[in-house]
């Protein structure tokens, strides 16, 4: 599903410039949860986002459904996401003019969405147990229900691999648990996901944990 | 003081793009300001200026040719008296250059003393013959420059040796070409036959307040000089002054929006930058910054954008706007304010710098005031509003719009008080660009159109009124009458000069403008009176009007009715043809023509030449003022131009405000697959949210407020319809879509180019 390989990345310039991915060699199967777990600072954010196509590595390759990341154009790594990739964030980012489930049926609106989304968002928000709130707003909702919308939104384009930054980090136990079984449930979808984390806990719920540090994958 | 200027320089240099949109706000409304204050100020204080360089007379006595001796004698008799000078006015004098002649030329024949015009190139006259000193109207249009030559009728190669300007009347063309000849030289070179005779005294008093005094006594000690009629300086500038208001008023208005637009832009572009800056501002709180420490350093950062910024928008408005200016004060002999214009400009600068800089100092100073902790949380300056549109309405919006453009409208939305500012300032710019649409289009009118002046007749046959019925058979020609015309002078007031206009029958049928109060004339000792003159007059429905005619004879009218007319000003009386020509037997006649409709006036001009007439076109309101309607056109363009990037500054901050406030979502959109596309979708939702009731507003506003109120305005002059039409709208809506695209397109292209990682981050 996702095959990332010798991905390096930089940041800075000049005297500033610093090496954050030293050739990471990364693969993920379908319906396989990989927790990359690493401290503030170790690279594990910017390698989630070079997955993601949100940004580009300097060397290395990067495929995802089979299709590459790399030295493809700005167009054709927009049609990727939307396709084939679905983010989850730490601070969900769910847009506060819009209700849970206007937020949900947002990337179904983009040029080039499968059809029949507004069905599947309505599946999503049944089966994430959040029907009842699907009106509110976000900022009438706890950081639990943001969040399982905001992993509604990413599943709803039914993505193949699902990338999630720090998902447990605005969530208490409790609804840290709910969500790594969610991210569970995903995979038994045969969904690939990919989550970073600084909790040795939270990693614990993976099926494969890859420690990184200093720009390196062990 | 240095840790304030390294902060500012800092933010500045983090943020080029922003900086330099803030900037071009500024200057956009230093450039309208300055604009309007360059016509303004030139128009307001021009007359003054002009009167006090060509040292113009208080009183200008005009009269017909009489014995120098005899006029003296009654000047000399005046109370208060400063200077007085003779000239000899010649009328429908034959003036020539190589390219360019006029049959209808004024010759001042100058005797000694004071003068009244001022020189702006060249010497004066002196005793020697051939030396001539030309109106700078006439040098401008036929292209004469010092030692060009010019003749006057048999005196060929007369040597232009100074260029004159003079306020008591208009610049040629719009007024006859004058030229200005020593008497003493001619006399010197064909010699003098007997007293000289003169026609015209200009007379300075030494104390201006005592003018109605001296006035009453030159009537009444005017006895054996015929047609007398005096001229004030305070008449002449009355005159200028009604016309520069309409001009002045709607610059004003204009800067005014240019201010508040780029006031409520900027105060908008602070607030988003300080919330934005809000946990760096907490955490100088917590180390120890104090909240004057904070404003300051905002203000620096401000002030180093706006005091550059204002002074090159205040360049450019003075660039702009100069040109246009002083071609119209030229046209109406005027002179250009110069040096004067410094302080105006000055001030004009320290404004335009001084908004932005208060506009973002209180923000910082407000979010100061905020506990640190608080602030490095990033608390909001003031919780945003975030109640949900009603349902019934969000579904009704949901069903007008696609979805992208609709999230657009509502992130736009979401931030009500602004969008309600930005609305009403691209609201009122909108109405002011309509409104000057308008305005062009019925000057427009008023220069083609001999309908605007109330003129129902297309031609004029010079043929004797027992001609009417044979001009009355040709094909064609729906009526006919013989129309008389003179010039004559208000017998009691200032001497105003006053065209009378008379008809058989009905004049309604031939000239027809429009009745602002009172009734038609029914009688031949009723008048219909120009509002104009009624104005200058103090006129009213059962006034008693006395009317000097050229013959020196004297006839009386009841005031039925004020009309409307641009004619001479609104100076102007229509009387029955049996009163006029019973006491101006010798006015001079002409036949009005009035076609049926749909006929080319060529063709019946042809019957009209075959019969023997001399047929004319009827003239429309300001046929001969090219000039100045030409240079009135250039001043509304270059505010209309003005105004259009207001607009679409206004549109593109509000843009660029909102997709910095929302780059977040823009990026978890692109995160989730959205295209370039898309997010200009996005945008073209906001611009929406903002143009549509924009349209409308102003709009409305033109039709309700604006147009009938600068039709109030003009009224002396003209009824004019300043309501926007279909093509006005059709144009004003295409420009809002232009505009809106062009914002889109900028905002977008900035938007999408953003690194989705550092957006997302915030």
């Amino acid at each position: 599903m996702l095959e990332a390989c010798g991905l390096v990345k930089s940041v800075g310039r000049g005297r500033a410039h610093r090496r954050v991915l030293h050739g990471v060699d990364l693969a993920v199967a379908p319906g396989e949860l990989v927790a990359v777990l690493g401290r503030s600072g170790s690279g594990k954010s910017t390698l989630l986002h070079l997955l993601g196509g949100l940004d580009r590595p300097e060397e290395g390759t990067i495929s995802v459904a089979g299709e590459s990341l790399v030295g493809v154009t700005e167009r054709a790594l927009t049609r990727i996401r939307l396709r084939h990739i679905g983010f989850v964030f730490q601070s969900f980012q769910l847009v506060e003019e819009l209700s849970g489930r206007e937020n949900v049926l947002l990337p179904t609106r983009l040029a080039g969405a499968p059809p029949g989304g507004t069905a599947r968002a309505q599946s999503l928000i049944s089966g994430l147990g959040v029907e009842q709130v699907g009106e509110h707003l976000p900022h009438e909702l706890s950081g639990g229900e943001q969040q399982r919308f905001a992993i509604a939104r990413a599943l709803v384009n039914e993505p193949d691999l699902v990338l999630a930054d720090e998902p447990t980090g605005n969530l208490d136990a409790s609804a840290a648990a709910d969500l790594l079984g969610l991210l569970r449930a995903i995979t038994e979808q045969g969904r690939a996901v990919v989550m970073v984390t600084h909790e040795h806990d939270v990693a614990a719920a993976a099926d494969r944990v890859l420690e990184m540090a200093d720009g390196r994958l062990a | 003081m240095s840790a304030l200027w390294r902060d500012a320089r800092a933010g500045l240099r983090r943020h080029r793009g922003r900086v330099l949109l803030s900037a071009a706000g500024i200057a956009l409304g230093a450039a309208m300001l300055s604009t309007a204050t360059v016509v303004g100020f030139g128009l307001n204080t021009g007359f003054a200026r002009s009167a006090r360089a060509a040292d113009l007379p208080d009183v200008i006595a005009r009269f017909e040719e009489e014995p120098i001796g005899l006029v003296r004698r009654r000047i000399s008799a005046l109370p208060d008296l400063a200077a007085y000078s003779f000239r000899l006015e010649l009328t429908n004098a034959p003036l020539y250059t190589g390219g360019h002649s006029s049959k209808q030329g004024v010759v001042e024949l100058m005797g000694g003393g004071r003068r009244g015009y001022a020189l702006l190139a060249g010497h004066d006259l002196s005793s020697r013959f051939g030396d001539v000193v030309v109106e700078q109207g006439v040098a401008r249009a036929w292209g004469l420059h010092l030692g060009s030559s010019i003749g006057l009728g048999r005196l060929s190669g007369l040597r232009v040796t100074g260029i004159a300007q003079s306020p008591d009347d208009v610049a040629y063309p719009l007024a006859a070409p004058r030229v200005y000849l020593s008497r003493a030289a001619l006399e010197a070179r064909f010699g003098a036959e007997g007293e000289r005779r003169v026609n015209v005294a200009e007379i300075w008093l030494r104390n201006r307040s005592l003018l109605n005094e001296v006035l009453v006594q030159a009537r009444a000690s005017s006895f054996g000089i015929r047609g007398l009629r005096l001229v004030t300086r305070d008449g002449v500038k009355v005159l200028l002054d009604q016309a520069a208001g309409i001009v002045i008023a709607l610059l004003v208005a204009l800067s005014v929006i240019a201010l508040l637009t780029a006031a409520v832009m900027l105060a908008a572009s602070a607030r988003a930058e300080v919330q934005r800056r809000l946990v760096g501002i907490g955490v100088r709180r917590a180390v120890g910054a104090s909240r004057a420490h904070i404003a300051l350093a905002q203000t620096v950062e401000a002030a180093l954008v706006a005091v550059p910024a204002g002074a090159v928008g205040v360049a450019a408005g003075t660039l702009a706007a100069s040109g246009p200016s002083d071609r119209l004060l030229q046209t109406i002999n005027e002179l250009p304010p110069g040096g004067a214009l410094v302080l105006p400009l000055l001030a004009c600068w320290l404004l335009t710098a001084a908004i932005p800089v208060l506009a973002s100092a209180w923000p910082a100073l407000r979010a100061s005031r905020r506990q640190p902790i608080e602030l490095m949380r990033g608390a909001e300056l003031r919780a945003p509003g975030r109640r949900r549109l009603p349902h019934r309405a969000a579904a009704r919006l949901q069903a007008l719009l696609p979805r992208l453009p609709m999230l657009g409208a509502r992130l736009v939305a979401a931030r009500r008080v602004r969008l309600v500012a930005t609305v009403t300032v691209l609201g009122v710019s909108v109405a002011f660009i309509l409104l000057m649409l308008a305005l062009a289009s019925e000057l427009g009118t008023l220069e083609n159109d001999p309908s605007a002046l109330g003129k129902r007749y297309q031609l004029t046959a010079s043929l004797p009124a027992s001609a009417t019925r044979r001009v009355r058979r040709l094909k064609d020609v729906a009526a006919a009458s013989p129309r008389y015309e003179v010039q004559a002078a208000d017998a009691f007031s200032l001497g105003e000069t006053i065209d009378v206009i008379a008809y058989p029958g009905d004049h309604t049928v031939f000239e027809a403008p429009p009745l602002v109060t009172g009734s038609r004339l029914r009688g031949p000792g009723q008048v219909e009176v120009g509002d104009g003159l009624a104005q200058v007059l103090g006129l009213s429905i059962g006034s008693t009007l006395a009317i000097e005619m050229p013959s020196g004879r004297e006839a009386r009218y009841r005031v039925a009715g004020i009309v409307d007319s641009l004619q001479h000003d609104g100076r102007v009386v229509y009387v029955s043809a049996s009163s006029l020509l019973a006491v101006e037997p010798t006015a001079s006649e002409q036949i009005a023509v009035r076609l049926t409709a749909g006929t080319e006036p060529s063709t019946v001009s042809a019957e009209l030449t075959a019969i023997g007439a001399a047929p004319a076109a009827a003239g429309a309101a300001i046929g001969k003022g090219h000039g100045l309607i030409e240079a009135l056109t250039g001043i509304l363009r270059a505010v209309a131009i003005v105004d259009g990037l207001v607009c679409l500054y206004a549109l593109i901050q509000a843009l660029v405000i909102t997709a910095r406030e929302r780059r977040a979502t823009i990026a978890v959109l692109r995160a989730s697959g959205a295209s370039a596309g898309a997010v200009r979708l996005l945008l073209t939702g906001a611009a929406l949210a903002v143009l549509a009731p924009a349209a409308v507003l102003g709009g409305l506003l033109e039709r309700i407020v604006l147009g009938p109120a600068m039709a109030r305005l003009a009224v002396d002059y003209a009824t004019l319809e300043l309501s926007a039409g279909r093509g006005e709208l059709a144009l004003v809506l295409a420009g809002l879509c232009l505009l809106g695209a062009i914002a889109v397109l900028w905002v977008a292209r900035d938007a999408t180019r953003r690194p989705i990682v550092g957006e997302l981050a915030g």
